[in-house]
């Protein structure tokens, strides 16, 4: 187990800069997971760390060692990928000894550690098999088997679950949590998944065009989100934005949108009389019921608990999520309350929240 | 029964032109072979009046010789060292340099693929004068090494084009699984690459010892003794002393080529995987 710390890391590919100057430090057994839209950096970042990419400028660290000119293998890190990468041919057992194996470790030894591993993802009767004849959710397993046989310093995922289906993908995430707080390996985890990051991560670290957001625990970032980027990132269904102005006495703003409704929002918030904003709402905290936004129901989804309910409010469209009992009904007026200190507000330019 | 094979149903007329088609095929193919075959179980006499029928007289004593003298499988001997040892070289040789080309960039790799590529256009024989010179230059004439090096060296084209396009179809994220594993290159071609690549190592171990047994032109120029002589040179011979003996030509070809045709059914299977390896995505 070791920490891990990027100082002014970057990446280009010729004149094309893909990370820039990214600073974070991991702790020692800490759960970190990058997540980001696609193409903005996540698994260059990652194999960065890994040892499988060149580090055009900065340093890593892995357990207070500068790890830049050690190959994969001298970090002492292990990684699952998002194709599993399981060599076909060789058995599960050799696919999970295979590492102990190249190190020199004796058979006996590589049969009682692939052993342990494999009690514990519950792979034992599936050893001896090739990885052609297993399920997606085994192989899955294989390749954190294969991981945590050689007891690392860290282990990288690159999205291990995005080839899995969405049923077997909530299993696995709890297994996944479930290793991490059995073996208490520093872990770092990249997925596009915001829900996965929030559930499995002590801190979450939002990328975006290969530059750093936000870092943070995940209620955090759900609770104080630094930018218009996380708010829309972070919370599903994603949080409604409307653009205004701000408004109002000074102990008393509000944000006035378009059309002409003003919304309260909270004292505390750092504005001025005129600023343009925008304004967010995440649709779980819109009381149905209420009394301070509405309009035409447009779409009524039922998950089950919850329902989530478009609207049209100021010109576009809101989501809102309601109890699963709440009677809504397509075509008819929706309405909802705001508690002002659930309003978010964002600078229009910078995005910066406020 | 469930039918779980991927048969496509198809029309009477289909099937009858698709088997009249390979059974003419097959007739070109055959027709020679038996020919020779039935050949050699008849006196010259027969041979002479009657070359494609059944033999009148069915002669065993033609093949019983010729598989009790010694010629015959001191010929098979020269010929099977001659392939296994080129077939042994152009594996080695081949699949190694072709991982470099797969998976190494350096200075001028791309040029140098090209100039084992351009080895494609020229068989043997176009270069055997400078060959001939080379190979006495080096002091390998009437050696097997005069015969096997030249094979191996034009056999690399095509060999190492099979192999790189297979070793560059694995999966990228093997690899890398394999390096965070601790492989450098040369533990990846030994542990992954090189047993991923069975159905190649088949296809281009079998071309070449086909076109090895086969090979006339080469042991031609480059053996003058004849205790050394692959069989397809010892068919000269035979043909020198038994002039009008054609009947013992016609055995003797047919038990050369017998081993040819086993090996062919053993290894039917791999060779077409090979040969159409990375055609589709499995
Ligand atoms: N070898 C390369 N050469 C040039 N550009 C590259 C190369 N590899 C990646 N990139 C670019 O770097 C950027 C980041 O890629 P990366 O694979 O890290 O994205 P990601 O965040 O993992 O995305 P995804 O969620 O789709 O996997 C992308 O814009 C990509 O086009
Ligand atoms: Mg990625």
């Amino acid at each position: 187990m070791a920490s891990v710390g990027l100082t002014n890391v970057r990446k280009s590919y010729g004149a094309l800069q893909v990370v820039h100057d990214i600073s974070l430090s991991v702790d020692d057994g800490e759960f970190i997971a990058l997540v980001g839209p696609s193409g903005c950096g996540k698994s260059t970042l990652l194999r960065m760390i890994a040892g499988l990419e060149d580090i055009s400028d900065g340093e890593v660290t892995i357990g207070g060692t500068v790890v830049n000119a050690m190959t994969p293998r001298e970090r002492n890190i292990a990684m699952v990928f998002q194709s599993y990468a399981l060599y076909p041919h060789m058995t599960v057992g050799e696919n999970m000894g295979f590492n102990l194996k190249l190190a020199g470790v004796t058979k006996p030894d590589i049969a009682t550690r692939v052993g342990e591993a494999a009690r514990m993802l519950a792979l034992e009767d599936l050893l001896d098999r090739k990885p052609s004849q297993l399920s997606g959710g085994q192989r899955q397993r294989v390749a954190m088997g294969r991981a945590i046989v050689r007891d690392p310093a860290v282990f990288l995922f690159d999205e291990p679950l995005s080839n899995l289906d969405a049923k077997l993908r909530v299993q696995m995430r709890t297994e996944i949590k479930a290793l991490h707080q059995k073996v208490g390996t520093t872990s770092i985890y990249v997925t596009h998944d915001q829900i996965e990051a929030m559930t499995l991560a002590d801190r979450i670290v939002v990328l975006n065009a290969g530059r750093i957001e936000q870092v943070g625990t995940p209620m955090e970032l759900y609770r104080t989100p630094a930018n218009l980027f996380v708010a829309g990132f972070i919370g599903s269904p994603a949080m409604n934005l409307l653009d205004g102005t701000i408004d109002g006495e000074n102990d008393r703003p509000v944000v006035r949108l378009a059309e002409g409704s003003a919304i309260d929002i909270s004292p505390l918030r750092k504005v001025r009389r005129g600023q343009s904003v925008k304004l967010g709402l995440r649709p779980e905290h819109l009381t149905a019921g209420g009394d301070n936004i509405g309009g035409e129901t447009l779409l009524v989804e039922p998950t089950g608990a919850q329902t989530h309910v478009l609207f049209e409010f100021a010109g576009q469209q809101m989501t809102a999520i309601v109890d699963g009992d709440h009677p809504v009904r397509h075509g008819t007026q929706f309405r909802a309350g705001i508690d002002k200190n659930l309003v978010y507000v964002f600078d229009r330019e910078s995005g910066v929240s406020l | 029964m469930t039918d779980t094979s991927s048969t496509v149903r198809v029309s009477t007329a289909t099937r009858l032109y698709v088997y009249v088609s390979l059974s003419l095929v097959a007739a070109i193919v055959l027709v020679p072979l038996v020919t020779t075959a039935l050949g050699g179980f008849k006196t010259l006499g027969d041979l002479r009046l009657n070359p494609f029928g059944l033999p009148s007289e069915w002669v065993w004593s033609n093949y019983v010789d010729i598989l009790f003298g010694e010629r015959y499988w001191r010929q098979m001997m020269n010929s099977l060292i001659i392939a296994c040892v080129t077939v042994f070289l152009t594996l080695v040789v081949s699949s190694m340099a072709a991982f470099c080309f797969a998976h190494i960039r350096f200075f001028g790799s791309n040029q140098l693929l090209n100039y084992f590529l351009i080895g494609l256009m020229f068989p043997a024989a176009t270069a055997i004068l400078p060959l001939f010179i080379r190979i006495r230059d080096l002091g390998l004439l009437d050696s097997y090494w005069g015969v096997i090096l030249p094979q191996v060296a034009f056999g690399l084209g095509m060999s190492i084009l099979l192999f790189r396009n297979y070793f560059r179809n694995l999966p990228e994220e093997l690899f890398q699984a394999a390096f965070v594993d601790g492989c450098g290159y040369i533990r990846f071609f030994w542990y992954i690459s090189l047993p991923l690549s069975r159905p190649i190592v088949a296809t281009v171990g079998i071309v070449t010892f086909v076109s090895s047994w086969n090979s006339y032109i080469l042991p031609l120029i480059m053996l003058n003794t004849e205790s050394k002589y692959p069989w397809p040179l010892g068919i000269m011979v035979y043909r020198g002393e038994f002039g009008t003996d054609w009947q013992l030509v016609l055995a003797f070809i047919t038990l050369t080529i017998l081993p040819t045709i086993i090996v062919f059914f053993l290894a039917q299977k791999h060779i077409i995987a090979g040969l159409t390896a990375g055609a589709v995505k499995s």
